[in-house]
């Protein structure tokens, strides 16, 4: 899996156009999410999301957080309600980006979140807990179960996975503008990478790309030898070639890509990055309907030979969506590493969307190549294209 | 380690890099994590271990630290049952309730909260992170330049954010806790959105840039077009705010004496019922990863300014006649007094 250096704040566009995604859609999941809750006879469901992890806040708000975090409290029936880590200054704000009306401000959502509850009459209920991105902080939630003593607490961290596997049509057309723009910005990316410039420099020349073309949040992380993200201290000049990580968050949804720049006219190098491409597309074969998410890897593996272990090292493919990593997820570990209870699927369906990556290491020199997809029922479909 | 009787101290970092709390493995180490669990493990007598994750950061890791010993996250688990006698532990506020239990299990016990232990070593700079602030402040007087020259009607906000950006990054900056808004009657800072800048605009900023992990902020406001009167008039009374906000940061005076002149100003000046949220927040406040010392300022807060200690002071203030209008520059604490590390003029800067 591949982490980026986490923005203390996104500081990207931040708007919400309710003509583009309509109130009504989140109506529809938070019925599928009641359902799910009556099935598990929860009175409540709280749901907690952060800048860093912020899926299931979104799914069901649209709202995500800019810094820091808070909670969405879920009643079986009736209107829910947000609290979040901000000042009261920013509620108005923070309004614009959620069809919410109850949104409120504090510094201590465990012990304020706790009062939330009991203001509901959750005070004896049972309640379910959904932290999928496991960032809740310690304190806080300690404060909020000892506020909460007779509550009965079910862990349902996973529980709304399964309603984000397979995207909406408006939910792809969301992640396919956001690949087109990646597409962009891989595109203008080349320009910025010549040999003598240093690192960050080229770093932030991509940024102001992305930032021009209005995304919500990015993710560089490049090198020559392995992937770093951003930092004074990786001030090298780029000598004659660079390979580039780039994610992108447009309309809340994530697309990534890997890139290798080859300024050289080195045979070898391009020959390895050709290979990577070609590995990536025959992978990207195995993406279709009722196809085995087992296959990818066994794909990879078969194609790689005695170069698996290497070209697997950043994680050969996951979910992507209002997450950069989510269901499926090709093994146990690979769902572990970011908080996911299990891989999420095993069987792939029309619409589930992934990215895909390999890694190979050639005189030194890391050769990377990664797409996102959608699988479709004729294959695999590029969302950069 | 040896006054509070513990043998080990277990250091986490969830990858969430952030100035409003502090990074205690990047204090120690001077590597910024990224993945999602990250644990120091400092014996008392034997050489510390850092275990990481995702493996693939490792290289990074023994590149950029000090500590020699990196290991992949998962060997952690098999280290911990061997882990005798008292056991402290830093970092709760990153950590998840699965994991702190997953630990407490393998230990056998609960670990002490031992954040004081960090938390006091940090609360005055050292000579070595002064120099990264003093970078990062020269940093985001570019980044104030760069909105001084750039910004013009017909940008869209978030255009506006990224010139700051593009010039603090090209310079080397790390990240940016960044806002960057405009509008005739600002109602708060926000991150930005897609309105397009108009003439007659109020530009207020946030900046806030990170050198090896240390930010600094600074808050400037400026006008597309010459300001109407009320803004300059109002404007005064926010530079008479910092003056005097300035003043009171007098080394071994409380915070609250900064945030008592600077609402001073504004009661004299007639906005008394202003000087409470949503108008404003906080006078000012500590700016973290070293250490979020001397915390907010505000009236409650009588944590003594000790030299060395760096936080911004700013009397940011919504104002009714003009809106939400910003000022603010990161100190830090000398022998007798505060120094600014900004060189950016206090003035409202008014671009034709």
């Amino acid at each position: 899996m591949i982490f980026g250096r986490h923005s203390v704040l996104k500081r990207g566009c931040s708007t919400w156009d309710p003509k583009q995604v309509p109130q009504e859609l989140f109506h529809s999941r938070l019925n599928a999410v009641r359902e799910e809750m009556a099935r598990r006879n929860l009175d409540a469901l709280v749901i907690y999301g952060d800048n860093y992890s912020f899926a299931d806040l979104c799914y069901l708000t649209n709202y995500f957080p800019k810094v820091r975090g808070g909670i969405t409290v879920v009643p079986r029936a009736g209107a829910i309600s947000m609290l979040l880590n901000i000042g009261s200054r920013d509620v108005p704000f923070a309004k614009t980006l959620t069809w919410v009306e109850d949104v409120r401000a504090s510094n201590l959502v465990g012990a304020d979140g706790a009062k939330l509850l009991k203001e509901k009459g959750f005070e004896k209920a049972k309640i379910g807990l959904v932290d999928s991105g496991q960032g809740f902080p310690l304190p806080q939630i300690e404060e909020m179960k000892a506020a909460l003593p007779n509550v009965s607490w079910q862990d349902c961290a996973p529980m709304l996975q399964p309603l984000r596997l397979v995207k909406t049509a408006q939910e792809l057309a969301a992640m396919r503008e956001a690949g087109r723009l990646l597409r962009e910005i891989c595109a203008g990316a080349g320009g910025f990478i010549k040999s003598g410039r240093k690192e960050y420099e080229i770093v932030a020349d991509i940024d102001r790309l992305a930032r021009d073309k209005g995304v919500e949040d990015i993710r560089i992380l490049a090198g020559e030898k392995r992937l770093n993200p951003p930092s004074f201290k990786q001030a090298a000049t780029i000598d004659d070639h660079w390979a580039i990580y780039l994610a992108v968050q447009h309309e809340r949804y994530w697309a990534e890509a890997g890139r290798t720049f080859v300024l050289s006219g080195d045979a070898k190098i391009a020959a390895a990055y050709q290979k990577a491409q070609e590995i990536v597309a025959a992978v990207a074969n195995q993406l279709k309907p009722n196809g085995a998410v087992a296959a990818i890897d066994d794909t990879a593996r078969r194609e790689l030979g005695e170069f698996y272990a290497t070209a697997s090292m950043y994680g050969l493919a996951n979910g992507i969506g209002l997450n950069q990593w989510e269901a499926p997820f090709l093994t146990e570990s690979d769902a572990r590493e970011v908080g996911a209870a299990s891989v999420g699927a095993t069987t792939l369906n029309e619409s589930m969307t992934l990215a895909l990556r390999v890694t190979f290491e050639t005189e030194g020199k890391m050769i990377f190549y990664g797409d996102s997809f959608e699988v479709t029922a004729s294959g695999a479909k590029s969302l950069l294209k | 380690m040896r006054d509070k009787g513990l043998d080990a101290l277990l250091v986490y970092e969830s990858g969430r890099h952030n100035f409003l709390r502090m990074n205690y493995v990047a204090y120690l180490t001077d590597f910024i994590s990224v993945g999602p669990e990250t644990m120091l493990v400092v014996p008392l007598e034997d050489a510390p271990v850092l275990f990481l994750s995702p493996a693939w950061d490792i290289p990074r890791a023994q590149e950029e630290s000090w500590v020699s010993d990196v290991r992949p996250f998962k060997e952690f688990w098999s280290r911990l049952p061997s882990i005798a006698g008292k056991v402290g532990f830093v970092g709760r506020e990153s950590m998840n309730a699965g994991l702190h239990d997953e630990i407490v299990k393998s230990l056998g016990a609960l670990p002490v909260n031992a954040k004081d232990i960090i938390e006091n070593m940090a609360r005055s700079k050292t000579a070595f992170e002064l120099a990264r602030l003093r970078r990062a402040a020269e940093v985001a007087d570019a980044g104030v330049s760069a909105l001084n020259e750039e910004a013009r009607p017909g940008l869209k906000e978030y255009e506006l954010a990224a010139i700051v950006e593009y010039r603090m990054r090209s310079l080397g900056a790390e990240d940016n806790f960044g806002m960057v808004v405009a509008n005739s009657h600002n109602q708060a800072l926000h991150p930005a959105t897609d309105r397009i800048v108009q003439t007659g605009d109020i530009i207020i900023g946030e900046i806030t840039p990170c050198i090896g992990g240390l930010f600094v902020q600074i808050c400037r406001t400026m006008v597309l077009g010459e300001p109407l009167p009320v803004v300059s008039e109002k404007y005064a009374i926010l530079k008479k705010g910092m003056s005097l906000g300035m003043a009171a940061a007098k080394t071994g005076a409380p915070a609250s004496d900064i945030a008592a002149a600077i609402n001073g100003t504004f009661i004299e000046a007639g906005y008394e019922d202003y000087c409470r949220p949503p108008f404003m927040r906080v006078r000012g406040h500590g700016l973290g990863c070293g250490s979020f010392a001397p915390g907010s300022l505000e009236d409650a807060n009588k944590t003594k300014l000790e030299k060395g200690m760096t936080f911004i002071i700013h009397p940011n203030q919504y104002l009714p006649e003009t809106g939400y209008l910003t000022l603010g520059d990161t100190v830090v604490m000398g022998e007798t007094k505060a120094e600014s590390l900004m060189r950016s003029s206090w003035d409202i800067f008014i671009k034709e």
